[in-house]
């Protein structure tokens, strides 16, 4: 390796980035210029002020319309389309910290009071946090000198921020706007939240199953008495020491609520209204329901409530909701799955027909949405398509009437295991449709009765990793699971609530005593792709929604216990 | 950066798991320079419009070559290095398909073509760059080709690799760049 130039000094290219901020701050205000002047009075009442600051907080637009303009890196001119704080300081203005680079928070809270060195470090990261904060002392923003920050990249004790903090351009009313937001950003105590307990609720929506319900609770309820039984061992330890910045979050008690849901779903929203209204809570955790998760959700997004990890077949598909993380897509994601991997089988061949063929009832549904939305979305041509009625049976004659012939058809069966006599009474007709597609979730999980006879040209969708490399991230969750006698069933209830207490106590640990639901949410964003059990991988991200991305399309083996061939990558592009 | 492959599933019950301040370096740090042989994989990647990309034939071309590694929903560096890319492609303008700008995702799960081609939407970027992703264990290979291997895409850290069509050496840069110490670099690759 060689080196092959020494670095510009750094302070030419100080003093080149202050020059280009204050031309730009001067061509803003025609003229008066003063760089510690005050941010006027806002104009207008509260409420629209919280809106628009809002708005250029998380979308980088001016209450004009225009997005904001910006220098970053010293000479790199952006605008607010591009990014916009939340992009860097996180939704809940706590900051972030990727590879070498962490942006400070910007939260009302941290700004308003001098950042100083933590007291007494107890742990390493702590004495590692200690370090951090000395560099980056300060004493406390005033609304002058925040707008000099924002502006111009200097803070209170006179220290040039790194370029990477951009300068923005924006006049004084529109800085007051901006400044008013950052003062209520993550700094007022959440409901649910108490100074030494968290209120969590989790939501039994509709009929469930006793035993399915209770694969969801008890590995709840036990983490919960596991957490509060350690947190006042620390509490304990903890109160001997005068000096604490605030009260950790795993110093308090955790608590969860139940709430059931009876009746239509028409009446749900009605009743969640009420369960928060007698007792508050932070965030939603788990869940169950066996039909749309719609109500649950929209509620959850009016109160801005984290909801995490409900278990559902049919969650609400969104690009820009932001309360609800789900574990995957649920039925969509299999449907989504089968376009990915049909439309490379299309530019293969050419000639390919496809027939979709969907039963109206949610499942067929979800699947159908699934499978159109992302064919759509590529471009490409909606395949014919023929609805089954809820009860209408699948009969050969059926199958051999629909559009699909010959090698190059290919059919995509969104119906149960009802259909498995037609299938096999086609299997030796010389015009069956090359390809058969069908959903493992639809299949009811049980790929032992799709007929022998049909296996070589029937594919499935298959949202989970393959049987044979499960072992080790199953067993972990198993033994976790009957140490604690919660029952496990074919629809991995309680392995996916393990999941959730996995993610949750990471996210937990992530937020330390900045309790605030848009750092909670922050908080899941940051961690790393885990292996757990039932899906090859979670991710997570700001944005992000569906931990799980993926989805096999594979075959089965010939006999009684068929084994799970994978024909396709877990993500398919 | 890497600490370890990946979080296996072992529950950290009630742990105080890593704030978010680490013990990382400052920021402002300045970009270190080397030159650098690499071998690029011979793997088949999908760009913004959905379209295989054959690596090692879209980097071993004549033309320059400027390469990072991004992610959609990135925060901090992605921004500031998909800044630099665009507006290295404003100030070339009709110059700009001189040189091939590729981003490599570090996110493959959820990069898929709609992400990317909405990023890149984001960034306006114009035809000359393009974003690429792919199976995990593919990018996995470029990451590693490039000694570029990031495990969790949180220890992600700016890089920016030129290729320079005559030798093919790669000069690595790491750590971000203004828009005149990018510009520059473009100078020296284009002989100009
Ligand atoms: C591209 C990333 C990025 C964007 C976008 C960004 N910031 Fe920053 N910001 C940073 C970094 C990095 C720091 C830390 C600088 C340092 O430590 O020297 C910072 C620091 C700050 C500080 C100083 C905090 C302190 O305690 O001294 C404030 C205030 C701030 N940013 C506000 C904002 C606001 C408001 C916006 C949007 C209008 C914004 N930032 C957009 C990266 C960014």
């Amino acid at each position: 390796m060689t080196a092959l130039r020494r670095r510009t000094p750094s302070l030419r290219a100080d003093a080149r980035r202050t020059a280009l901020c204050l031309l730009a701050s001067l061509f803003l205000s025609a003229g008066v210029f003063a760089a510690d002047r005050k941010p006027e009075p806002v104009p207008m009442p509260k409420e629209e002020a919280l809106r628009l600051g809002e708005r250029i907080y998380r979308e980088g637009i001016l209450p004009s319309g225009e997005p904001v303009m910006a220098i970053v890196q010293e000479d790199i001119p952006v605008d607010g389309t591009m990014f916009s704080c939340t992009s860097c300081h996180m939704r809940g203005g706590l900051g972030s910290n990727e590879g070498r680079i962490s942006t400070l928070p910007t939260n009302g809270d941290s700004l308003y009071r001098p950042y100083e060195d933590t007291p007494v470090p107890m742990t390493t990261v702590e004495k590692n946090f200690k370090k951090f904060r000395a560099a980056h002392r300060r004493p406390a923003y005033t609304d002058e000198t925040l707008a000099e920050a924002i502006r111009l990249g200097t803070d209170p004790a006179g220290r040039r921020l790194d370029p990477t903090m951009p300068c923005y351009q924006m006049n004084d009313r529109d800085m007051a706007i901006l400044v008013s937001y950052l003062k209520v950003l993550s700094s007022e105590t959440p409901p649910g939240v108490t100074p030494t307990n968290i209120r969590f609720a989790t939501v039994i929506a509709g009929d469930v199953a006793p035993e399915d319900r209770d694969a969801m609770i008890l590995p709840l309820e036990a983490y919960v008495r596991e957490r509060n039984s350690r947190s006042r061992g620390l509490q304990r330890r903890v109160r001997m020491r005068a000096s604490m910045e605030g009260l950790n979050l795993a110093l308090r008690d955790v608590s969860l609520a139940r709430w059931e849901l009876r009746g239509p779903p028409g009446t749900w929203r009605a009743q969640l209204e009420e369960y928060y209204r007698k007792e508050p809570v932070f965030a939603m955790l788990g869940g169950i329901g066996y039909g749309d998760w719609r109500p649950v959700h929209d509620f959850c997004e009016n109160h801005r409530i984290p909801c995490v990890f409900p278990i559902t077949d049919f969650p609400v598909i969104s690009e820009s909701d932001w309360y609800t993380i789900y574990l995957s897509k649920g039925i969509y994601q299999e449907g989504e799955a089968a376009a990915r991997y049909l439309r490379r089988e299309v530019e293969r061949v050419p000639e390919t027909t496809i027939v979709h063929v969907y039963r109206d009832t949610p499942g067929g549904r979800a699947l159908a949405a699934g499978f159109e939305e992302t064919w759509r979305e590529m471009g490409l041509p909606s395949p014919e398509c023929r609805v089954l009625r809820g009860d209408e049976p699948v009969t050969g004659k059926l199958l051999r009437s629909l559009p699909a012939k010959g090698a190059h058809a290919v059919l995509l069966l969104w119906a149960g295991p009802e259909a498995a006599q037609a299938l096999e009474e086609i299997a030796a007709d010389p015009a069956r449709p090359g390809k058969v597609f069908l959903s493992y979730s639809l299949w009811k999980r049980n790929p032992g009765t799709v007929p022998d006879k049909a296996r070589d040209y029937t594919f499935l969708t298959y949202p989970y990793r393959l049987p044979r490399e499960e072992g080790p991230y199953g067993n972990m969750a198993r033994a976790w699971l009957a140490a604690k006698k919660v029952p496990l069933n074919d629809r991995r209830i309680a392995t996916r609530t393990y999941s959730l207490i996995g993610v949750m106590s990471q996210a937990f640990g992530k937020m330390r005593q900045n309790i605030y639901r848009d750092n909670f949410i922050d908080s899941i964003s940051v961690l790393p792709d885990l292996l757990y059990p039932d899906y090859e991988r979670l991710s997570f991200g700001p944005g992000q929604r569906y931990a799980s991305k993926g989805c096999y399309i594979v075959q089965l083996t010939h006999g009684a216990v068929p084994e799970i061939v994978k024909k396709s990558d877990w993500v398919i592009h | 950066m890497a600490k370890g492959r990946f979080v296996i599933g072992v529950l950290l019950l009630g742990a105080l798991a890593a704030p978010i301040w680490g013990s990382r370096a400052q920021a402002a740090e300045k970009p270190k320079k080397t030159v650098e042989k690499y071998f690029v994989p011979d793997v088949v990647l999908v760009n913004q419009d959905g379209t295989k990309i054959p690596l090692k034939k879209f980097l071993e071309t004549d033309r320059p070559v400027m390469l990072d590694f991004i992610y959609g929903t990135c925060t901090t560096i992605c921004p500031v290095l998909s800044a630099s890319f665009v507006n290295l492609q404003n100030r070339l303008g009709t110059d700009s398909r001189k040189i091939r700008l590729v981003s490599i995702s570090i996110d493959p799960e959820n990069d898929s073509p709609k992400v990317m081609k909405e990023y890149m939407k984001r960034y306006r970027a114009r035809s000359g760059w393009d974003f690429l992703s792919g199976t995990r264990s593919d990018i996995d290979r470029v990451m590693y080709a490039f000694n570029a291997y990031i495990a969790n895409k949180m220890d992600h850290y700016p890089l920016t690799l030129i290729r320079y069509p005559g030798d093919g050496r790669w000069v690595r840069i790491d750590g971000l760049m203004s828009a005149s110490e990018l510009m520059e670099e473009y100078r020296k690759v284009s002989g100009k």
